[in-house]
């Protein structure tokens, strides 16, 4: 009975096709899962071996990498989100209309949105534990000084995209809030009014400071972050993975 | 007959070894390491990323179906809610600002914190401790002053301001002091309060810990999260219409559209 998909299965395995997708076996052999590592570009990220202290959560709580998980997530619902949003504060299609859309006429609409805005909250709350465990354990110790200073840039650049964010919506709570933003830039030494300006597109928050912070918040930010990130998982390759005890 | 794959030596060179890369002793785990001392990342490692990926993915959807995201009213420029608050995030900066200049509290100040935040490693360039929570039992009790002293302090001068607005401290500065409210309360007496608590702190875990560098930027880094707990906390749960203090459970509700007095 079971004999016909084992042979599908095995036919399968040995097809020319299967072979061109995936270069090694099961991996249950030692060879085999070094190879599903290192022969696989979503893997190869992690050496095929680690120290066995690494994978203790009470070591690492794991933040890192769900702060990366977070912002995969947020990646992927905001791309959504972006199907249902015009950057414009009024006309027929305007942004709060869209967020009401969301909540009441596209399916799931809700439940996206939630998870988008909930998964910022969270990314900036992993971001910050993130650095306190690697300052904490001292992880930033020679070689690991710069990527040190390319974290304190996330965890900027963070906090910059979960804000950029909450203007989006264009509701009081948005407008109110980023208004208070609006004041702190105008009142930087020196550079107040045209930092303002350059950040919000003019001298009070208006239809341009919604465009501005809709391109920085789809585009140009999370190239940065994502450029940044690459840079931060590369060095901790190379400075030899999580830290330990010498 | 078939080839062997790969590509194949030239005659002659069959034993011929490649560089593939230059490794520093320092910077890779190490190749003599024992066997027991290494795990597989397939499947030991992913297991646990995949779990945590569940787990946190599970946890997401359940917080999305259990709690809307807020959306009020369309924004109206006319119509400014009392007290209008930044997101939580950045409610610490929010509430520093009450206590002075606003381009100290919201540009200088987190510059320079960040600055120093990315400075620390070329500030303490041992390799004392690493990989070791708080590098030592000393670390782990000068963590626990700073974090007890940064704390009580914050709260202990955001009271000490509001006492002294509540008694006309503003109108004072602005009748008696050298260059009224803006020199001395906005910038010099704010800008001497956080230098000298920092070096304070500095000096006295350096007295009683005998804290070397590792330690004291423990110490100022303890500090720096504290208060910028502290002030997140205080910003978001004790803060409500004027901005003023409130106890977290009797805050008012904001007034969603304050008339500005004419």
């Amino acid at each position: 009975m079971l004999e016909i998909p084992a042979q599908i299965w095995q036919k399968t395995k040995t097809s020319y096709i299967w072979r061109s997708l995936f270069r090694h076996g099961y991996p249950d052999s030692r060879k085999n899962q070094s190879l599903a590592v290192f022969t696989n570009v979503f893997l190869h990220l992690h050496p095929v071996k680690v120290r066995r202290h690494a994978l203790a959560i009470p070591y690492t709580w794991c933040m890192g990498g769900l702060s990366f998980f977070l912002f995969l997530i947020l990646t992927l619902t905001g791309t959504l989100l972006m199907f249902y949003y015009h950057p414009s504060v009024d006309g027929v299609y305007n942004a709060y209309g869209d967020i009401k859309d969301l909540e009441t006429v596209v399916v799931f609409g809700q439940l996206l949105r939630n998870m988008h805005r909930w998964a910022a909250h969270g990314m900036v709350i992993t971001v910050f534990l993130h650095m306190i465990r690697v300052f904490y354990t001292g992880s930033y110790k020679p070689p690991r000084e710069f990527n040190w200073v390319i974290g304190t840039l996330l965890f900027f650049f963070t906090i910059l995209l979960s804000y950029t964010g909450y203007l989006l919506p264009w509701d009081q709570l948005a407008f109110w809030a980023v208004t208070v933003g609006y004041e702190i830039a105008r009142a930087s030494p020196f550079i107040g009014d045209e930092f303002a300006f350059v950040l919000f597109g003019g001298y009070q928050l208006g239809p341009n400071a919604l465009l501005r912070w809709y391109v920085l918040h789809v585009v140009g930010l999370p190239l940065t972050v994502g450029f940044l990130i690459a840079i931060h998982f590369w060095r901790i390759r190379k400075d030899g993975g999580i830290t330990g005890p010498l | 007959m078939t080839a062997p794959r790969g590509p194949q030596p030239f005659p002659g060179q069959e034993k011929r070894l490649r560089l593939l890369a230059f490794v520093r002793q320092d910077s890779v785990v190490r190749v003599d390491k024992r066997v027991e001392d290494t795990a597989m990342v397939w499947p030991h490692l992913l297991v646990i990323e995949f779990i945590a990926a569940m787990l946190w993915s599970i946890g997401l959807f359940a917080i999305s179906a259990a709690f809307n995201a807020p959306l009020q009213d369309h924004a109206n420029p006319d119509c400014t809610p009392n007290p209008s608050k930044a997101p939580w995030y950045l409610l610490n900066l929010q509430e520093l600002l009450l206590h002075m200049d606003k381009g100290l509290a919201g540009v200088v100040v987190p510059t320079i914190w960040l600055v120093f935040m990315a400075a620390i490693p070329y500030i303490d360039r041992s390799r004392e401790g690493v990989g070791i929570w708080f590098t030592s039992r000393n670390g782990l009790r000068i963590t626990i002053f700073a974090a007890f002293y940064a704390t009580l302090l914050t709260f202990s001068l955001i009271l000490v301001d509001a006492f002294l607005k509540a008694h006309g401290y503003i109108e004072f500065a602005s009748d008696h002091f050298p260059g009224g409210k803006q020199l001395l309360p906005n910038y010099l007496i704010p800008i001497a309060v956080m230098l000298g608590l920092s070096f304070l702190l500095v000096v006295i875990v350096k007295r009683l810990y005998g804290a070397n560098t590792r330690e004291w930027n423990i110490a100022v880094f303890t500090g720096f999260i504290s208060v910028y707990l502290v002030l997140t906390i205080v910003g978001t749960s004790f803060r409500g219409p004027g901005m003023d203090l409130f106890a977290p459970w009797a805050v008012p509700a904001t007034h969603q559209c304050f008339e500005p007095r004419t």
